[in-house]
């Protein structure tokens, strides 16, 4: 895949970055990215500074007194857990904090993992609707990559799988 | 005693070439169980239900269930020491426990971080083998276990460190070429920017004690568990041929070094008469690179490898059959080396053996 800034060197770093929920993924090489002022060098996975940074992030956002309460006093129905406390340990208090908290979750999830979405083994007892929703999102990130690197081959070819797995998948 | 051989006899040098760098092959997957707090959140009950439960689903593959409560400290740690249980578990909080299999190959955690933590070992480099395993265990707990799964997600865990796969692939390597060439740290650096964790086995980065290193991958989410092994076990490969060529460099630019260092650590190992764990992994280690470069022919390298296990403390009070003290362990850990290495009695030994 080219930079896609100086559409001339092969992009060595992948970008993944999420602003107001929204995802936006961006590939550079690595004197673009230098010169964008971004660390390539920075060691990604340290989940005490990701919630470090999320925390600070999360401070500068705090509505002020005169606002609408904060809800960081939420708590997860499953668990019990609140959004402090969550954001603290760096542990989730049950399945459901997934779903609950997914606004705070998701971005730390994104940044530690480079990836959001599971690819690999579904329990054998899972319905079959599940495991083809897992494979079709398999797919359509690499649909996604084909398009982006400009493969129009492979992505028709992975644009028919996908169709031919919504055409098969049973109903939920 | 040692057999006394001159040339490397055919099963020395297989077990040397499957297991001299690279001793062993683990992946462990993490679960938890739909619709409970996850183990740091649940109550006493609720643990103790997701502890049965387990227990139950895991009873037929893995027979030796060790309620880590109701078990002794010293029981507690030898299971740490041979990787069986994590160190979260060695409080033996209640509700916590450990099934394995009869040859202690597959273990089930419950109650670690995750409600199920499933562990394959295998020896040498053999992930795939590894992976297969911890597969098949995990196929047959989700029989009995409704596992928290979301298609977006995957596995759901505590951390999400974890989340995805829930699978940590690692690889235990012996090090001491790449540690002594100096060419461990940009190795360290270069690993950890693909996405992988080093770790000394004892002891932390480059002052890892015995140049023991577990390399394992750091990203779950999105990549395929096949994919996750087979990239490791290239870059493990990889590495293993690094550290034989740093060997080969040992051998011919600093023969005399190395023909020192591996006769001191034989001779302190042999004479000594007190050995803290830490100078005996440290030794052993020079001891074994001294046996993998061909200087050390006359003694096996498995019976180094089953040493570096038995002589951490838990493993030492095992075989004394009693508690002993940090200075009474130093005492019988040199006892033990001296004996199994072929090294000088003292009197009070040859009187034993005598009566």
């Amino acid at each position: 895949m080219l930079c896609e800034n100086c559409q001339q060197k092969e992009a060595t770093l992948h970008l993944t970055q999420v602003v107001n929920g929204e995802v936006t993924k961006c590939h550079l090489c690595e004197s673009c990215a230098i010169s964008k002022g971004i660390d390539v060098h920075a060691t990604p996975l340290d989940l005490g500074d990701m919630l470090k940074n999320l925390k600070e992030k999360l401070a500068q956002v705090q509505p002020k007194p005169s606002d609408a309460p904060p809800d960081s006093s939420a708590a997860c129905p499953g668990c019990g857990a609140t959004r402090t406390e969550i954001l603290k340990k760096g542990r989730l208090g049950c399945h459901q904090c997934y779903d609950v908290f997914s606004a705070e979750i998701l971005p730390v999830v994104i940044s530690l993992q480079h990836n959001d979405q599971h690819a690999g083994k579904v329990p054998r007892r899972a319905s079959a609707h599940l495991k083809t929703s897992v494979e079709s999102a398999r797919l359509r990130r690499e649909l996604d990559k084909a398009i982006a690197s400009e493969n129009y081959e492979q992505a028709a070819a992975l644009r028919d799988q996908i169709r031919a797995l919504q055409m098969e998948a049973p109903s939920p | 005693m040692i057999p006394r051989t001159n040339v490397l006899d055919t099963a020395e040098a297989a077990y040397q070439s499957a297991f001299g760098v690279t001793l062993s092959s683990r992946v462990r997957l993490a679960r938890n169980l739909r619709g409970l707090p996850f183990p740091d959140r649940a109550s006493a009950p609720v643990r103790a239900e997701v502890r049965r439960l387990v227990m139950e689903a895991a009873r037929d593959v893995l027979p030796c269930q060790d309620a880590l409560s109701s078990s002794t400290l010293l029981a507690r740690q030898q299971l740490f020491e041979s990787h069986l249980i994590s160190r979260n578990l060695l409080a033996g909080s209640p509700e916590t426990a450990v099934c394995r299999n009869l040859t202690s190959t597959q273990a089930v955690m419950v109650n670690e971080e995750d409600h199920v933590r499933i562990q394959a070992l295998r020896p040498g480099l053999a992930l795939q083998e590894a992976w297969a395993d911890a597969d098949a265990l995990d196929d047959v707990l989700e029989r009995h276990l409704d596992y928290a799964f979301s298609p977006v997600l995957g596995y759901l865990t505590s951390c999400p460190t974890n989340v995805g796969t829930g699978m940590r692939a690692s690889v235990l390597m012996h090090l001491p070429g790449l540690v002594l060439m100096s060419e461990m740290e940009p190795i360290i650096n270069g690993l950890n920017k693909i996405g992988l964790a080093v770790r000394g086995r004892w002891g932390e980065g480059t002052a890892a004690i015995g140049h023991m290193f577990q390399i394992s991958n750091q990203l779950t989410l999105g990549v395929p568990e096949e994919r996750i092994v087979a990239d490791l076990t290239e870059i493990v490969k990889e590495v293993a041929e690094h550290e034989r060529n740093a060997r080969e460099r040992l051998k011919k630019e600093r023969r005399l070094q190395m023909a020192d260092l591996t006769a001191r650590a034989e001779g302190l190992l042999k004479a000594a008469r007190l050995m803290t764990a830490r100078e005996a992994l440290e030794r052993l280690s020079e001891l074994r690179l001294g046996i993998a470069l061909g200087l050390k022919r006359r003694i096996p390298m498995a019976t180094v490898d089953r040493l570096l296990l038995e002589v951490q403390p838990a493993h030492l009070q095992a075989w004394a059959g009693r508690a002993l003290d940090g200075a009474a362990r130093d005492k019988v850990r040199a006892d033990r080396l001296r004996a199994e290495l072929g090294g000088r009695r003292t009197k009070r030994m040859a009187k034993r053996t005598t009566t």
